[in-house]
């Protein structure tokens, strides 16, 4: 039974992750209501399958990657409701609700992991996590772009022309306004982030369908989650910090280094060799 | 008939002068209607700006006095002594006068060369005269020519591209930092009337929130009633200013009202929103390391004077191809004119060779009278055609030498024809087109 329960609290934690992207991002109040419960009900749901196992094993120490990560997600969980009832605040959430999710993912299949019921099913799958993927590193690209272009306008228009004086080295008139650069980086970012958290959990699915609980060990996968986590960070200091202009264009070249990197970790790759055959 | 301009502008005469000489537009109408009335003035209209007066007449040949007759009329109309106004007025004929008035509706002679305004301006003199019918067909067809080629000079050039006053380089930079103003709150610090001229700019760009601040509260409630804003107290300006996306400041404070602690704490409060500084006081109501925080763009009246120049000396590095193609469309229009003054030639020799062809029909009628009807119109196309045929190289020549301004050659065709016209009057029909290119 179990592994029922872990199963629902996977769904309930998914449910509520999503939700918690629209009611951080965007403040979304309904959305917040919605991933609050949702987000408890999944904990209780996972506390009962991880009190289970234990019981069932007859020890209080967990055993394996698949129970650390169970165990691992019911912590994160727990501390994000914890602080959101001590001090009210949600903005945790975008970090812990997906970070649960991903934790509990993998236990959630099974010892024996999930397999796809036929080659065509997986592929199709495959096709999804890639073009997923790509979508989402084009949308971090054109993010990256906006943000130096913004940069670029905003050095031009705190450049002071000195009667006489040359004018700046660059011809920028062709240059957007600074709010429509900063539109365009966020809009991007925000197209970007669910289309990567789609990639990666379906890559996630398929990897361990093929490699089992190891593919977390994975330097490629491990760089992969860096970099949803950085991008998670950076969604978050723009919505909560009002974080835009030169450091949020920094932080979006991080992002865009760790994506490179992540696409570099294809020739260390066991599980992932894509690109380095 | 023979075009003339008579006036000052801003190169020859002083401002003392200018506005001496300034035709309000309520009164351009009635003195128009009174220049019309001279004796030899056939069409006219009067431009009046803050930088011109230009009396533009197409005056009568038979009436030689006519043109001193403009002079006459701008010393009475403004009581000014010939010795006074003779040394800075100007004088332009005929081909002349064609090309300035293109340069002036192609804002190539004003002040700011490149202002959009001029060309209205022509436009709004043009109208008011031909409401009271003092345009005819010469002048119809110059102003005409005018417009089109000033239209063209904007299109086509970059005369006019960038902003030149200072209020509208702040409107410009606000576009580049903000994009669409709409939506945008303005507060003015201090209720002076430059501030007051920005702040109308960037209303007319689409902010829509104005708040104004003054140490004398009635003089801010005035300035937001002009632009239905709200007066914020002096004493709550920092409470305030967070809320305002631009801030135009003029204060006479003699230290930083604005410095940069102040532009740490809109910056938080703002959750690092950008803000716009139009600081137009001297000295200074905005510290200038406040432009160093990022977020923050200060604009003080010397850098905004800077932009302006810039732009002004861009525009004058485009004003050769705008005189080149002012020029082209100069002698654009003294073709088309010439085109139509050579139209009385054709006619005269088209109705010559009618003329010939009845004769010709005539003389051998009784032979032509057992043709049948149709017979008879086979003969009348065919001897028509013929016509046409052996009309068309002279034609075509007439025009030609028109077009080349070619006196000798429009003489020997019309002389081949036995034509009188003269071929001076061809092409001086009217000394619009001096005859002298």
């Amino acid at each position: 039974m179990y592994l029922i329960w872990l199963r629902v609290a996977m769904v309930l934690y998914g449910l509520a992750a999503c939700a918690a992207l629209p009611a951080v991002l965007y403040g979304v109040d309904r959305w917040r209501r919605f991933a609050v419960p949702t987000a408890f009900v999944a904990f209780i749901f996972h506390l009962v399958s991880v009190v289970e196992t234990l019981t069932t094993a007859h020890r209080w120490v967990p055993v394996g990657v698949r129970e650390t990560e169970s165990i691992m997600g019911l912590l994160v969980a727990g501390v994000f409701l914890a602080i959101w009832r001590l001090y009210g605040t949600f903005s945790f959430s975008i970090f812990a609700l997906p970070a649960t999710f991903f934790l509990v993912f993998a236990p959630a299949l099974g010892v024996d992991g999930y397999a796809f019921p036929s080659q065509g099913v997986k592929r199709g799958w495959l096709i999804v996590h890639i073009a997923a993927l790509i979508a989402a590193f084009v949308a971090l690209g054109f993010s990256v772009i906006a943000s130096g272009l913004y940069l670029l306008q905003e050095k031009y228009l705190k450049f002071k022309l000195k009667p006489g004086g040359t004018k700046w080295w660059l011809p920028v008139d062709w240059l957007p306004p600074l709010d429509t650069l900063e539109r365009i980086a966020h809009t991007m970012l925000m197209i970007g982030f669910p289309c990567m958290t789609a990639g990666l959990m379906i890559g996630s699915l398929l990897a361990q369908e093929s490699v089992g609980p190891a593919y977390f060990l994975d330097p490629k996968v491990v760089a992969s989650f860096v970099m949803w986590g950085v991008f998670v960070l950076l969604l978050f200091l723009r919505r909560s910090a009002g974080l835009r202009g030169r450091r949020a264009a920094y932080l979006s070249g991080a992002v865009f280094l760790a994506m490179v990197l992540v696409w570099a970790a294809n020739v260390i790759s066991r599980v992932h060799g894509f690109g380095a055959k | 008939m023979t075009l003339r301009i008579v006036g000052v502008n801003h190169k020859t005469a002083p401002i003392e002068l200018r506005e001496r000489v300034a035709i309000s537009r309520d009164a351009l109408g009635e003195a128009t209607s009174t220049l019309a009335a001279l004796s030899g003035v056939t069409e006219c209209m009067i431009v009046s700006t803050c930088n011109r007066v230009e009396i533009v007449a197409a005056l009568d040949d038979a009436a030689p006095l006519a043109e001193h007759a403009l002079i006459a009329f701008m010393q009475q109309r403004f009581g000014i002594a010939p010795e006074e106004l003779l040394p800075h007025l100007y004088e332009h004929h005929d081909h002349e006068a064609v090309r300035h008035l293109f340069r002036v509706a192609a804002s190539l002679d004003s002040m700011v060369v490149g202002e959009p305004q001029i060309l209205g301006q022509v436009k709004e003199a043009f109208t008011v005269a031909r409401k009271i019918g003092t345009i005819g067909g010469q002048l119809e067809h110059l102003l005409q020519s005018v417009f089109s080629a000033a239209k063209k000079v904007r299109t086509e050039t970059e005369i006019g591209s960038n902003s030149v006053s200072i209020a509208s380089v702040a409107v410009e930079l606000a576009r580049k930092i903000f994009g669409t103003l709409t939506g945008k709150t303005v507060l003015i610090v201090g209720a002076g009337k430059m501030s007051e001229l920005a702040a109308r700019h960037l209303v007319q760009q689409g902010a829509d929130k104005i708040l104004v601040t003054n140490r004398t509260r009635e003089r801010a409630e005035r300035m937001a009633g002009h632009f239905n804003g709200r007066v914020v107290e002096f004493a709550a300006l920092y409470d305030e200013a967070p809320q305002a996306d631009i801030i135009i400041t003029s204060t006479g404070a003699p230290t930083h009202i604005f410095r940069r602690e102040h532009g740490q704490a809109f910056l938080h409060k703002r959750r690092n929103k950008p803000m716009f500084f139009i600081d137009i006081a001297v000295p200074r109501d905005v510290e200038p390391a406040m432009n160093k925080l990022e977020g923050l763009f200060v604009y003080d009246i010397d850098d905004l004077q800077a932009v302006a120049a810039a732009h002004l000396a861009e525009r004058q590095q485009h004003t050769d191809h705008a005189e080149q193609l002012i020029a082209r469309e100069v002698a654009r229009f003294h073709e088309r004119q010439r085109a139509v003054n050579v139209a009385p030639a054709i006619v005269a020799l088209q109705q010559r060779a009618e003329d010939l062809r009845q004769q010709e029909l005539k003389r051998i009628h009784a032979r032509l009278a057992s043709l049948t009807p149709d017979q008879l119109a086979a003969v009348e196309a065919l001897s028509r055609g013929l016509v046409n045929k052996f009309l068309h190289p002279p034609m075509q020549a007439l025009k030609q030498a028109a077009r080349d301004n070619d006196g000798m050659r429009l003489e020997t065709v019309l002389n081949e024809w036995g034509l009188e016209l003269d071929s001076n009057e061809v092409l001086d029909n009217t000394d619009i087109n001096g005859g002298q290119e």
